[in-house]
């Protein structure tokens, strides 16, 4: 008897997996396989054993079973996959096992117990035959049923190692048509048993795992390139002029704008945002017109305010609360409290000024975006 | 002048004759702050605060919006340009006008509960 016959096939199929046509499917990506993979060091059928029962094939090394980098390339990724899985990734182990003593009937209960279509049979724990779904049916007709398997069972039986690659056990049941292969381990013990349905069903969840990783991956790089954005420095240019009130506030809005949509704390972002709007502002009142510099990155703002002059007369005087030089105008609008200066140390935590008459004044801020402390 | 407690807007426009120059939501105050001096809003209002002044220069828009002032409550009856009113809208920042002087209103705001 044969290791595999239609019937056998159909049912392993129905067991392992409900892909009606999975072998179909499984014969095309073969001949895609085999038609990727062939080279003259590396063609399956040449490496394949002879149907020598029991006798293990001569092992094939990963490196002779892996397709080379520029194959690989080239064949789906399924394809890789069938190069890098083993054979006991796939089989259904441990084995459903009888005894050779044990009847046909027996094996018969066994199949029906365990759903499967084929029984390896054991002597000591040493393979020494199969029965499949077939030797039952004809023992029932010929009515040998209640006879010891060793009597009926095959004894020509073809090995997979567990250590193949599972596009060999592809060509393999191609090349001898069995529904199953018993598979062996290094010390010649029966590890289990594979069927194509167990090869598609490995290859699907590989498949998804791969494909969940994937997604994974793509997620990770997605956050990283919000980080890389995140970590973007903007670099703002403000041209301010002098007595134009109407301006005022729009750097400071940008400012806010930027850092709200980084999810900057409101505590934080305000502090920049004070600082920015002094800085206008004095250079509105006070000064001949000048530029804000504002650099935005992942760590800090830092505001630069240069003007153009006259340049503040006493610094340490400015620095105090209520000490302003602000014209009428400016104090009808609300401006000329004498805090402005104050304000902007306090709500910065680098600040530096410096300036001299007749020439300009230059100041800097930075408020770091990390620290989580309110100031205001 | 940095007051505790919270009242809802809407009922503060009875007591103070004020007028919606914005829509209102129904909204809790924080606090008030009353102040003329822009820095030295920026300085000391908190968020969420109900802000008194008279300026309705739009400087009083920005001060407000960075300091996430919920409303601004200009006194004398004075009423800033429609433009100004379309900013603080777009901006979030909700407008009243009331003829009293600002420290009539600012007691009426005491005895109505806004601390």
């Amino acid at each position: 008897m044969t290791q595999g016959v239609p019937v056998e096939k159909k049912k392993a199929a129905a067991r392992v997996e409900p892909n009606a046509n999975g072998h179909k499917r499984f014969k095309s990506l073969h001949a895609r396989l085999t038609g990727a993979m062939r080279k003259p060091t590396d063609t399956p059928e040449r490496s394949l054993p002879t149907s020598t029962p029991t006798e293990p094939a001569a092992p094939v090394s990963t490196v002779e079973n892996a397709p080379n980098a520029a194959e690989k390339r080239q064949v789906s990724f399924a394809q890789v996959l069938v190069y890098e899985l083993r054979v006991r990734d796939a089989m259904t182990s441990p084995p459903i096992t009888a005894t050779a003593t044990d009847t046909l009937r027996s094996i018969q209960h066994l199949m029906k117990a365990h759903r499967v279509s084929g029984v390896p049979i054991l002597a000591n724990d040493v393979l020494v035959g199969i029965v499949s779904i077939e030797d039952i049916i004809n023992a029932l007709d010929e009515g040998h049923i209640n006879d010891p398997v060793e009597q009926w069972m095959s004894r020509k039986i073809v090995t997979l190692r567990d250590h193949f690659s599972l596009v060999r056990a592809v060509a393999e049941f191609d090349r001898h048509g069995y529904g199953r292969f018993p598979v062996l381990d290094a010390n010649n013990r029966l590890v289990g048993v594979i069927t194509r349905g167990d090869i598609t069903v490995c290859l699907m969840h590989q498949l998804e795992r791969r494909a969940e990783e994937v997604v994974a991956k793509e997620a990770a790089l997605v956050a990283t390139r919000a980080a890389d954005e995140k970590a973007h420095r903007i670099v703002i240019n403000t041209d301010v002029k002098s007595g134009d009130f109407e301006s005022a506030g729009k750097l400071s809005q940008r400012i806010r704008e930027v850092l709200r949509a980084r999810g900057i704390a409101p505590e934080i972002l305000r502090r920049a945002a004070i600082i920015a709007y002094e800085a206008e502002t004095n250079i509105i009142i006070h000064s001949l017109g000048g530029r804000i510099t504002t650099a935005i990155d992942a760590i800090k703002v830092r505001i630069r305010a240069v003007d153009r002059g006259p340049g503040i007369e006493n610094v340490d005087l400015a620095m105090q609360e209520g000490w302003s030089t602000a014209g009428p105008l400016a104090r009808e609008l609300g401006f000329g409290a004498g805090m402005g200066l104050p304000n902007m140390k306090r709500c910065a935590d680098e600040f530096t000024i410096q300036s001299e008459l007749g020439g300009g004044t230059r100041l800097q801020a930075a408020v770091f975006l990390q620290k989580a402390e309110a100031r205001l | 002048m940095k007051l505790k407690s919270a009242t809802k807007l809407p009922a503060l426009l009875t007591c103070v004759e004020a007028r919606p120059l914005t829509d209102l939501a129904e909204i809790e105050l924080s606090g008030c702050y009353i102040s003329d001096l822009l820095s030295d809003v920026l300085a000391n209002a908190q968020p969420g605060m109900l802000w008194v002044t008279i300026h309705t220069h739009r400087n009083v828009v920005s001060v407000a919006s960075m300091k996430d002032i919920t409303a601004v409550l200009f006194t004398c009856g004075r009423k800033p340009e429609p433009a100004i009113v379309t900013e603080a809208a777009e901006k979030g920042i909700m407008l009243l006008s009331t003829p009293l002087t600002t420290y009539e209103t600012a007691g009426k705001l005491w005895k109505a509960g806004l601390r």
